[in-house]
């Protein structure tokens, strides 16, 4: 039994202190999953929480012969996928990642390369829009296997799904992804225009 | 322009060899749905995880406490009503047997000891008819009928427990 499995059986116990080594451990990855999934720091940062708390309710249903790290993520991607669900019509903003900074941020000038550190948020928010233009489904299963590095095995198990349809949502999701990429590519550029230089 | 099997080769995990990643860069050269691809492709692997704010396990600490306190009061709250309703419920049937047995209570007592001298007689009735059925029993059905009996009996309780392991066994998440 490794030190994460006697965690788990402590925990399975009622004993706090060895699922708070559990919530410390995988805090990162579920709200990871979750902003990327959600695109919103404080939507994650709930869900995350309630995720923590799905499967410490439920942890005598953890079944020790799967890996502890993919039931919290399952529990994560499904709880996003309900909620994206539920708010399917509304929108949420598209943030900067690990802050609460506003989505359209004026470059720091004292920066060591602005224009670089523009562009390069400038993909970060397009990134976001594209993914959260995904279905909860294929997101979950590309947040899955890009951050994750989880295999399609993996991803399967979590979302309840047949490896080949885990195979499928990937590749479209992949194809779709790039579709969004190559339109969002073609309207920034008019609207970088007036900012280029007049010798361009 | 045609976009197989780039396309496919960007869409998948596949590792490419040499001269398939030589075809490939000459593609990405002209194509721009496939260059979108790999773009994406490249961005969504350079991206790093993104982290909570620190002090996440204390607010989980928290909020946890703050579920088991509202968890106990509903649960406090929910024993009260049942007990509250039960109570009322038995007052509610239990008043009009209580102002008769008030009332004439020899005539209770009497019915009361009937009946229970009534239900006596009916278990001694129940055991002579059961010892009889088991006495004549085994001579109506043969050995084979027994087998059967036995095996479709048998066969019930291994169903029941399976479905009993499967439901308990295998659960997804915890959002069920």
């Amino acid at each position: 039994m490794n030190e994460e499995q006697a965690w788990v059986f402590r925990a399975q116990k009622g004993d706090d202190e060895a699922f708070t080594l559990l919530v410390e451990t995988y805090q990162k990855p579920v709200y990871n999953l979750c902003y990327r999934m959600l695109g919103d720091p404080d939507a994650a940062e709930d869900a995350a929480q309630e995720t923590f708390l799905r499967a410490f309710q439920h942890l005598s249903r953890y079944d020790a012969q799967r890996s502890f790290a993919t039931w919290l993520l399952s529990i994560a991607a499904h709880y996003c996928i309900d909620r994206l669900r539920r708010r399917k019509f509304s929108t949420f903003s598209i943030d900067e990642e690990d802050d609460d900074s506003p989505a359209f941020e004026i470059p720091d000038a004292d920066a060591p390369n602005p224009e670089r550190e523009s562009v390069r948020k400038e993909e970060k928010e397009k990134l976001h829009a594209v993914l959260n233009s995904l279905e909860p489904t294929d997101r979950a299963a590309i947040v899955m296997r890009y951050w994750h590095d989880a295999s399609e095995v993996e991803i399967a198990e979590a979302l309840g799904l047949t490896v080949s349809a885990v195979k499928s949502r990937l590749h479209r999701a992949r194809l779709a992804l790039g579709k969004r990429w190559e339109e969002s590519s073609m309207k920034q550029q008019p609207q970088r225009r007036p900012h280029e230089s007049p010798a361009f | 322009m045609n976009h197989r099997p780039f396309e496919d080769w960007l869409a998948h995990d596949q590792p490419l060899t040499i001269e398939q990643k030589r075809e490939l860069q000459i593609h990405l050269n002209d194509c721009v749905h496939c260059s979108a691809l790999a773009e994406v492709n490249l961005e969504l692997r350079s991206v790093k995880k993104a982290a909570p704010a620190p002090g996440f396990t204390a607010r989980f600490q928290q909020r946890l406490a703050a579920r088991r306190v509202i968890e106990r009061r509903n649960r406090l709250v929910g024993v009260l009503i049942l007990t509250l309703g039960g109570i009322g419920l038995l007052g509610w049937y239990a008043s009009p047997l209580a102002l008769s047995f008030i009332a004439s209570p020899a005539g209770w007592i009497a019915s009361i000891v009937n009946f229970l001298l009534s239900l006596v007689d009916m278990g001694r009735a129940l055991g002579e008819i059961g010892s009889i059925f088991l006495r004549t029993l085994p001579g109506f059905i043969p050995p084979f009928g027994w087998m059967i009996i036995l095996s479709t009996l048998s066969g019930f309780a291994l169903l029941w427990s399976v479905s009993l392991w499967r439901f308990t066994r295998f659960v997804k998440g915890a959002q069920q």
